[in-house]
């Protein structure tokens, strides 16, 4: 019960945060993909940098533990494409079609049943892509530090600092 | 950069949803995620019609139909956007988005609802292989 209110608590932050930052809109999401208008763009760098410099610490004090998928080359990289196409089409991911649809932009509804149908085809898919798709290019559980040998503290900062230019960039060119 | 009326800088409201995102892994152990709710509700959905074949299914088996963290986290999402747009005077109900509108004309609304529903189909597939 108290990990549904964490849930629900965590969710209703995130979502006004999303709101707020206005990346739930169709808008956004295909000036985005149209490289008209980075906002979104601007939203998710922004918070992988914060997350990723407050997990890190969190974890080296040992107070939570890292939560790394497997990369596997197969399922990721045609899973992607196929996302990517969806995306396009409907304009929302799944999290920010709920949002979406809170700020009252009623046509995420059908995305979002599109998206459960989606859930239970790709359930039914599952056992023919786990032993096709899913056996292709298995790299196990790595991470980029681990992958290149160095202390996690020395890729942190090359990432903060080369958003951060990124950033300046976008306001430069006024995307 | 253009802001709307009541929008909040992208890179402030980003960076606090990092920081969220920070205490839900510190408090409860729990990374952002979406995608699985979705084949959670596809599994409770299908229960009603037969639940000896979902029992069956190896990816329900792996993600069982049931309400967890996650699933009340997809529910915030709408709730916190709802909140913020009803108190900002910036919700808005619409059946075609703008950009839509301005290329297939503001009546195209079963052309956005198809749209919008095969592209859901394809996204929700594709997120899951890659397990976003």
């Amino acid at each position: 019960m108290n990990m549904l209110i964490y849930g629900l608590v965590t969710g209703l932050l995130f979502g006004f945060l999303l709101q707020k930052g206005r990346v739930l809109r169709y808008d956004k999401q295909l000036g985005a993909l149209r490289l008209q208008d980075m906002t979104i763009i601007k939203f998710m760098l922004s918070s992988v940098i914060v997350g990723m410099v407050g997990i890190y610490l969190l974890n080296d004090l040992g107070l939570v533990k890292l939560s790394i998928k497997a990369t596997i080359l197969g399922p990721v990289v045609v899973g992607a494409l196929i996302f990517g196409v969806g995306w396009g089409l409907l304009g929302y991911c799944p999290g920010t079609s709920m949002g979406a649809l809170g700020e009252g932009r009623w046509d995420a509804l059908w995305g979002i049943l599109g998206m459960i149908v989606g859930a239970s085809l790709f359930a039914k898919a599952f056992p023919f892509l786990e032993k096709t798709v899913y056996t292709w290019g298995n790299l196990g559980r790595i991470t980029v530090p681990q992958v290149l040998g160095v202390n996690h503290w020395v890729i942190i900062p090359i990432f903060v600092v080369g958003t951060l230019l990124f950033f300046r960039w976008l306001e430069k060119k006024g995307l | 950069m253009k802001l709307d009326k009541g929008a909040w800088n992208p890179y402030l409201a980003g960076a606090l949803s990092g920081l969220v995102g920070i205490f839900s892994v510190w408090f409860a152990g729990q990374y952002f995620g979406a995608s699985t709710s979705f084949v959670r509700t596809a599994g409770m959905i299908e229960q009603l019609f037969g639940a000896e074949r979902v029992a069956q299914m190896s990816y329900y088996a792996k993600t069982t139909p049931h309400i967890d963290w996650q699933w009340m986290f997809v529910v915030g999402i709408f709730l916190g956007s709802l909140i913020a747009a009803l108190t900002s005077g910036s919700f808005k109900l619409q059946a075609v988005p703008d950009m839509w509108a301005k290329r297939f004309g503001k009546h195209s609304v079963s052309r956005r609802a198809i749209t919008a529903f095969i592209g859901g189909i394809v996204a929700m597939f594709g997120a899951r292989m890659a397990d976003g």
